[in-house]
């Protein structure tokens, strides 16, 4: 009996059939990891890491208000509004101090959204001329910080056309904390003789803006 | 904090600006994000090639051949995903001074413990492991996922943001839109297809559990 051994049927389809595809994953991860670092360099390359922080140097006088809570009572109303002097980005000296005006202090942070919701609420309703006679807006930029979102706070006011002064908060936001502020944006409201007459923090719509900028004149 | 306008953590981070010896937050930062933009472009891709091989035989050959290529490695590949957060979380809280707020607690016990799963399970080739570190990944995209939405629409959580840590600010905004929450979004998801993969590998019959 023959036992010779049949030679095994194969043709370069049936063995190309039997290998699976496959898709060089290192290659394609090796050129991921290239682009990433490439694309990086190209958008990091010539920022200027080592630009001055964009705050100023305010100097308070007047005792400080306390920190104001929404949920009690309002102690700082009658109480004399610190008073502020410093400078804007260009270095224009500003100062909020007892003129004998009233005021409305505006303080916001360049990365919080809220604030940024609120400057074109504002901006719109000075433009309207709701701003009443003998009531003058201050602005203090504060929580600057250049690693958060919209620094520096400068470009973004005067991309929205910011008009009120502004004054720089420090790092260490000691304007905002001399006026007792929570949260951002917060609103300070300051009678003609100097004294509180109330606070407000977060998200200020039009029509109550002009309602409490009314009661400081009609006071 | 020294008082509840001077957080330590902001002054930390401009001293660290200024030394002319490190990189700066901005620049990883911006490595960060074009990194989990290219990790979401590939999370779409693998989601979409396996849609397409559901109608193209075509295409179901490509997802095969992604299953047998990609397959010995997912676990790896999502374990560095996993490993690589868990640092870029440690270095914006520990290195840059970046406090978490409440939700990045939230994430980061979904993720950091994902770090450890992972590594351990792809060194022993563990193949249950999706069982139990697909729940966490799930929790924590919906986590990160709801973080990325109250930033873009703070209106959705309060109508302030915090002086002390607002869940609604962004400490890191680039190309308008990248944040860290949207890096955890992208870094989850793909910890969940690497997760995918490996049990579509596993399932082939490639590679049996051990």
């Amino acid at each position: 009996m023959s036992t010779r051994r049949k030679k095994p049927q194969t043709s370069p389809r049936t063995t190309a059939a039997a290998a699976p595809r496959r898709l060089p994953v290192g290659p394609i991860i090796g050129v991921v990891v290239a682009v990433v670092l490439v694309v990086t360099i190209v958008f990091t390359f010539g920022e200027d890491d080592d630009a001055p922080l964009e705050v100023g140097s305010p100097a308070i006088t007047g005792e400080a208000l306390p920190i104001f809570d929404a949920a009690a009572t309002d102690a700082s109303v009658g109480m004399p509004a610190p008073e502020v002097t410093g400078t804007d980005w260009n270095g224009t000296p500003v100062s909020i101090t007892d003129d004998g005006r009233a005021k409305i202090l505006v303080f916001l942070a360049h990365w919080c959204p809220v604030c940024q919701d609120e400057v074109p609420i504002i901006t719109s309703w000075l433009s309207a001329g709701l701003l009443p006679e003998g009531v003058d807006m201050y602005t203090v930029a504060t929580a600057i910080s250049r690693v958060r979102d919209n620094y520096p706070p400068s470009e973004w006011l005067e991309r929205e056309g910011w008009e009120p002064p502004v004054i720089l908060d420090d790092e260490a936001g000691t304007a905002a904390a001399a006026f007792g502020l929570p949260a951002y944006p917060y609103f300070v409201f300051v009678k003609a003789d100097g004294t509180v007459a109330g606070r407000i923090s977060g998200r200020l719509e039009a029509g109550t803006l002009t309602a409490l900028a009314q009661s400081l004149v009609e006071q | 904090m020294t008082g509840p306008l001077r957080p330590a953590t902001l002054d930390e981070a401009a001293d660290r600006l200024h030394d002319p010896g490190s990189m700066s937050v901005e620049t990883l930062s911006t490595l960060f994000a074009v990194g989990a933009i290219a990790i979401a472009l590939l999370v779409l891709a693998t989601v979409s090639l396996r849609v397409a091989a559901t109608w193209s035989a075509g295409m179901r050959g490509w997802w095969d051949a992604l299953v047998v290529s990609a397959g010995p490695i997912a676990l790896w590949l999502g374990a560095a995903v996993a490993v690589l957060a868990t640092a870029g979380s440690l270095y914006y809280s520990l290195g840059a001074g970046f406090e978490p707020c409440e939700l990045c607690w939230y994430q980061r016990i979904a993720m950091y413990p994902l770090s450890l799963i992972l590594v351990v399970a792809a060194a022993r080739a563990d193949r249950a492991v999706g069982r139990y570190a697909a729940p966490i990944a799930v929790v924590g995209i919906a986590l990160s996922a709801y973080h990325y939405l109250i930033q873009q629409f703070p209106d959705l959580s309060a109508g302030a943001c915090s002086a002390s840590v607002p869940c609604t600010a962004a400490y890191v905004w680039e190309f308008d839109f990248v944040s860290i929450p949207f890096m955890a979004v992208v870094s989850f998801a793909a910890i969940i297809t690497a997760l995918w993969i490996d049990r579509a590998h596993t399932s082939a019959g490639a590679q049996p559990e051990r």
